[in-house]
């Protein structure tokens, strides 16, 4: 049985914990419940005619003055980065977590998730803005509620998982 | 000039560079063989530093340093990789000797097994009996030290779970994820409360009733759920078990990149750590002495169950002897702790199953008992209740005995009783007639006085004669109403009376002369008896016969044997009449 480590990372409040829930047991709420610590799930998907366990951590969000549990991220194979569309300053930030979350488990394989994009009304991107993100690569629109692009993105990271040379 | 000048000039050369050539080709000659000596060196190398080590310490002396200086540098560089290269061969070697100077005392369940013939150990089998929860679980319940109920094997930097073992039925749904939490809280509580993150960490924590104890190993760590209290000992056994796994997938553990299918070897390794210990061995409440209390409560288990066992033997015994009854069929038979239950049908013309149990020694009212009646065909009681419709005889007590469904009468009977006998038309269950050739039909005791009278009342006759005299004619008229007080009686009965009329004579004469005159004798009698009986009413039928002397009457004094057989004496013939109803003439 192959098991792959992945970590959810992202300012609090993005989706981290809906995109999980929604990926994992296809359930969305609106109730907000920050996560405290880290909450770890698992969910086997099948990459070309093998099955992946993802043991998924989602890590608490952070907040602008305190940092991520780097050693909640010592060891991961994948990190899934998230970002909300209708709140600029937490996709800015992706850039300085993307550092902060290299030094802790090196260069691995990953992919940002662009969330909440079912809210249109509110967003708060630029064209720029967005344009610098997808210079980052495996970026995926994705909306925890509606369900778009939810298990996609969650395949794309675990296809690179497998054979990381691909996405790397 | 070219013949003469080339040794010329070799000879000019040398004069001018002469010193410089020789020892230029001693540095070439001494350049090549430093350069031999060092490929020679390397290939004797290790020879020659075996042959040193033997002849002194020197070498070791000499390298000393060197090697120190290298070991200090490499774990002042790479720390990590030079613990982890030790860790398996250091690990057991320290515990080893911290082994040898501790004694352990760890119970195990197969003493508990052993010493259950405790007072505790009575009470938990009396408790099993009564809940029928298994032995072993009530032992557990009440004796648990402790239990490992669950070990994994994780990877120590991912959080995954490399391997799991857990005793049978007791498996988690989601070991993968509490293999995840278990890392994750390992991380919070180094992060948050140690600062040497690297050293020890988490090595226990309790969920409820639950203990969780990790011990870390480079690579990975090892979590034992415990249930109870496990000694600090058992934390060795941990040591000992992530050593051995370090030992054995040195690889597998340092590639590790997610497949977790080398790590099933090390499943037996963890199944090692599966124990459970039970406290059954120390008593507790350490003063007090059981010994009284086991004899004791060893006597009165004794009684009871003697008690017990004898009731049941009894209880059985009175099952066996009702089974045996004629009537009597055992349905259901059941030993309650205090009372006994029996269920069944009864034939009413059989034996009652009270009746049965308390001569099997068994009081009927500590016997819920159950009957339903039934009409058993059984030959003893078909015939018990052929015996109970014909009711009692006045005299003579026939057998009465079944072939096939024919009810056989046999022996001495009371007349009037066998003609109703032969009679009755409605028989019960069991019988379809009656055969009446083997019995015997006798006077009934109203008539057996007037019977008796008549066959000891004979007629007596003077030598040679045949004529009546007065005492004859006497006799004959006696013989007359007892003959007519029997017919009369046997009148409406469907019975036939007849009168045997045996003449005789004493030993004197020819047989022939005493044949007629016998015969004579006998039919003087019959003569006179039908003129006494004649009008009036009822009246036997009479026979004659002549025996002469061939039955003679005994009598001891020749005298008196001689005067009563000159005579005829009365014997009564009674017959049953053959069609129902019938009556006598
Ligand atoms: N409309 C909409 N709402 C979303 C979406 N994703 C998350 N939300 C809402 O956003 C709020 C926060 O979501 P969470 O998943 O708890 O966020 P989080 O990243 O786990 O937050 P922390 O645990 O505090 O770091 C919740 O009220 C969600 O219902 C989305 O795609 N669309
Ligand atoms: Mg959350």
């Amino acid at each position: 049985m192959i098991q792959k480590k992945v970590c959810m990372v992202g300012v609090f409040g993005t989706g981290k914990t809906s995109l999980v829930q929604q990926f994992v047991h296809t359930k969305f709420t609106d109730k907000y419940h920050s996560t405290v610590g880290v909450k770890i799930d698992r969910k086997v998907v099948n990459v070309a005619g093998t099955d992946v366990t993802l043991v998924l951590w989602d890590l608490a969000g952070r907040d602008s003055s305190e940092d991520i549990g780097a050693s909640y991220l010592k060891g991961a194979h994948g990190i899934i980065y998230v970002g909300d569309g209708t709140r600029r300053d937490t996709v800015v930030q992706l850039d300085d977590l993307l550092r902060v979350a290299t030094a802790a488990a090196g260069a691995v394989p990953s992919v940002t998730a662009l969330n909440k994009i079912d809210l249109t009304d509110q967003w708060a991107l630029s064209v720029e803005d967005y344009q610098a993100l997808v210079k980052r690569g495996g970026l995926f629109r994705t909306s925890a509620k509606t369900g778009e692009g939810v298990e996609a993105m969650f395949l794309q990271l675990a296809t690179w998982l497998v054979a990381p040379k691909a996405g790397a | 000039m070219d013949e003469t000048s080339a040794p010329d000039l070799a000879k000019l050369r040398r004069i001018l560079v002469g010193e410089e050539r020789a020892r230029l080709d001693q540095l070439e000659a001494k350049v090549e063989d430093n350069r031999l000596s060092a490929e020679r060196l390397a290939a004797r190398l290790p020879e020659a530093i075996v042959l040193r080590a033997a002849q002194d310490r020197q070498l070791a002396r000499a390298l000393a340093p060197t090697v120190e200086g290298a070991i200090s540098e490499s774990v002042r560089r790479k720390p990590g990789e030079f613990a982890d290269a030790i860790f398996p061969v250091l690990g057991p070697a320290i515990r080893k000797a911290i082994a040898e100077t501790m004694a352990e005392l760890v119970g195990s369940i197969n003493r508990a097994m052993q010493h259950s013939f405790s007072a505790r150990g009575l009470s938990w089998r009396f408790e099993s009996w009564r809940t029928g929860v298994p032995y072993a679980a009530v032992v557990i319940k009440h004796a648990l030290v402790y239990r490992v109920e669950q070990v994994f094997l994780v990877h120590r930097e991912t959080g995954l779970l490399l391997a799991q073992a857990h005793p049978p039925n007791l498996a988690v749904p989601d070991a993968d994820l509490v293999s995840g939490m278990l890392t994750a809280i390992r991380d919070f509580v180094g992060d948050s409360f140690s600062a040497e993150k690297e050293v020890g960490g988490l090595r226990t924590f309790s969920v409820g009733e639950l203990t969780v104890m990790v011990e870390q190993g480079p690579k990975a760590l090892l979590a034992a759920v415990v249930r109870g209290q496990a000694p600090e000992s058992y934390l060795r056994r941990l040591q000992e078990t992530i050593e051995g796994v370090h030992g054995q997938f040195p690889s597998a553990l340092a590639e590790f990149e997610g497949d977790t299918t080398p790590f099933e070897a090390a499943q037996p390794l963890l199944e090692d750590c599966l124990v459970t210990v039970l406290d059954t061995d120390q008593p507790v409440g350490a003063k007090v002495n059981w010994t009284p209390w086991v004899v004791g409560l060893g006597l009165v288990a004794l009684v009871i169950a003697a008690w017990w066992t004898w009731s049941v033997l009894e209880f059985n015994r009175a099952v066996r002897a009702l089974r045996a009854t004629p009537g009597i069929v055992v349905v259901e038979a059941s030993r309650g702790w205090r009372t006994h239950e029996v269920r069944g049908l009864s034939d009413p013309s059989g034996a009652t199953p009270a009746t049965v149990l308390r001569a099997a020694g068994v009081e009927p009212a500590r016997v819920t008992q159950q009957w339903e009646p039934y009409v058993s065909l059984t030959p003893s009681l078909v015939v018990a209740r052929a015996a109970r419709v014909l009711g009692p005889t006045s005299v003579g007590k026939p057998a009465l005995v079944l072939r096939g469904e024919t009810l056989m009468v046999r022996g001495p009977a009371d007349a009037p009783w066998l003609a109703r006998v032969a009679r009755r038309t409605g028989w019960p269950a069991g019988v379809a007639g009656v055969d009446l050739r083997e019995a015997t039909p006798v006077l009934p005791a109203a008539l057996v006085r007037a019977g008796d009278s008549l066959v000891a009342g004979q007629v007596l006759f003077a030598p040679g004669s045949a004529a009546l005299d007065d005492a004859a004619a006497a006799a004959v008229r006696t013989a007359a109403r007892h003959a007519r007080a029997i017919a009369a009686g046997l009148a409406d009965d469907g019975v036939t009376v007849g009168l045997t009329l045996t003449g005789r004579t004493d030993a004197t004469g020819t047989d022939s002369t005493n044949q007629s005159l016998s015969r004579e004798r006998a039919e003087r009698v019959r003569r006179a008896l039908e003129g006494a009986l004649r009008g009036g009413g009822a009246a036997p039928v009479l026979t004659t016969r002549g025996v002469g002397t061939r039955e003679p009457l005994s009598e001891s004094d020749s005298t008196a044997r001689a005067r009563i057989n000159r005579s005829v004496s009365f014997g009564i013939r009674l017959s049953i009449d053959a069609t129902p109803g019938a009556r006598p003439r």
